[in-house]
């Protein structure tokens, strides 16, 4: 497969040409640019406020498992939209983010921190009712916590850093 | 004393020169900014929603809004921060943009909106606990919350655009 003719042939459907040159409205692609600052931002900052509890820094008087499910849809539904805007915005430019190393950096670390999250909630997750209300959590949970905030921190860094590093 | 002439002096600065010259700074500013402004939103975010009565509760509404608000003023002092250097780096394309205008005031409209849910909040704090006795205005205020500050974000991005 060759990868940068199928990015050029993505660039040229009808909506990646009509994003990336606004044909109908030229404020398309800065208002998809908006919703996906909306979206990770709600992301980034849902997921931080969660990783303090579970660092045990953060809202220490609820309980793990409150605060977790008062998060967490929201996380997941900024997160869907952060992929919708996300692939809106890589399919108007495929050929200049395909082979960008930020790019597959940030990829890579949005798995990474989905991993991360699996095995929290599959792991000590599972417990949660022996140590809701426990300070400081178990060593299990601040870990992933702490990879949660790292990786996250790191794909707003590359996200930025795409399009100034050639 | 101009925007331009303003504008014109930032950008004469050692300071300025220096920001232009460090190609790091931009994107690492930016950055800071983004993680900073996440906080905001999302606590902005996380408040209205509790004040429409969405979503589940893991604290007493006072407090939960008393938390937030602590970092939405910290991490407003870094987006003021990172701003503040964004625009010495680059004045004219701040100055020059209707957008960063109408940012800066929605940004104060911002703030009131928080000091006064907040103020509300603290004075009545057993009223505003069930949903039942809350003011009329307390939806249609987080409604207008949330929506100030997505605007903030857009006129954000539309600086470059404008």
């Amino acid at each position: 497969m060759d990868l940068a003719l199928l990015a050029e042939q993505i660039a040229e459907l009808p909506l990646s040409t009509a994003i990336r040159t606004g044909m109908s409205w030229r404020w398309l692609f800065p208002t998809i640019e908006s919703l996906h600052v909306v979206a990770i931002g709600t992301v980034f900052g849902s997921i931080f406020l969660l990783d303090l509890r579970l660092l045990g820094i953060g809202a220490r008087d609820a309980k793990a498992s409150k605060y977790s499910a008062q998060m967490l849809p929201l996380t997941w539904t900024a997160f869907a939209l952060s992929i919708v805007t996300g692939v809106l915005l890589f399919i108007a430019n495929a050929p200049s983010y395909v082979f960008n190393l930020q790019f597959r950096l940030k990829l890579l670390l949005i798995l990474l921190a989905g991993v991360n999250m699996a095995v929290f909630q599959w792991g000590v997750y599972r417990r949660v009712s022996e140590w809701d209300e426990r300070l400081p959590p178990p060593n299990a949970a601040r870990i992933a916590a702490f990879v949660s905030i790292t990786c996250w921190t790191g794909t707003v860094f590359l996200g930025r850093w795409i399009g100034f590093v050639r | 004393m101009d925007v331009l002439s303003v504008s014109n002096r930032i950008a004469s600065t050692q300071l300025s020169e220096q920001l232009k010259d460090a190609l790091w700074f931009t994107p690492t500013s930016q950055s800071i900014h983004i993680i900073a402004l996440s906080v905001v939103f999302a606590c902005a975010l996380l408040i209205s929603l509790r004040l429409a009565g969405v979503g589940r509760a893991a604290q007493p509404l006072h407090i939960a809004i008393r938390k937030k608000t602590r970092f939405m003023y910290v991490g407003l002092v870094a987006l003021l921060i990172t701003g503040a250097l964004q625009t010495i780096a680059e004045p004219e394309r701040q100055f020059g943009s209707p957008a960063f205008w109408i940012k800066m005031v929605l940004i104060v409209f911002g703030l009131l909106l928080t000091w006064w849910v907040e103020r509300s909040v603290r004075r009545e704090p057993q009223r505003w606990e069930d949903t039942a006795h809350r003011p009329a205005w307390s939806r249609p205020y987080a409604l207008a919350y949330v929506a100030t500050w997505i605007a903030i974000i857009f006129c954000g991005r539309f600086i470059g655009y404008t």
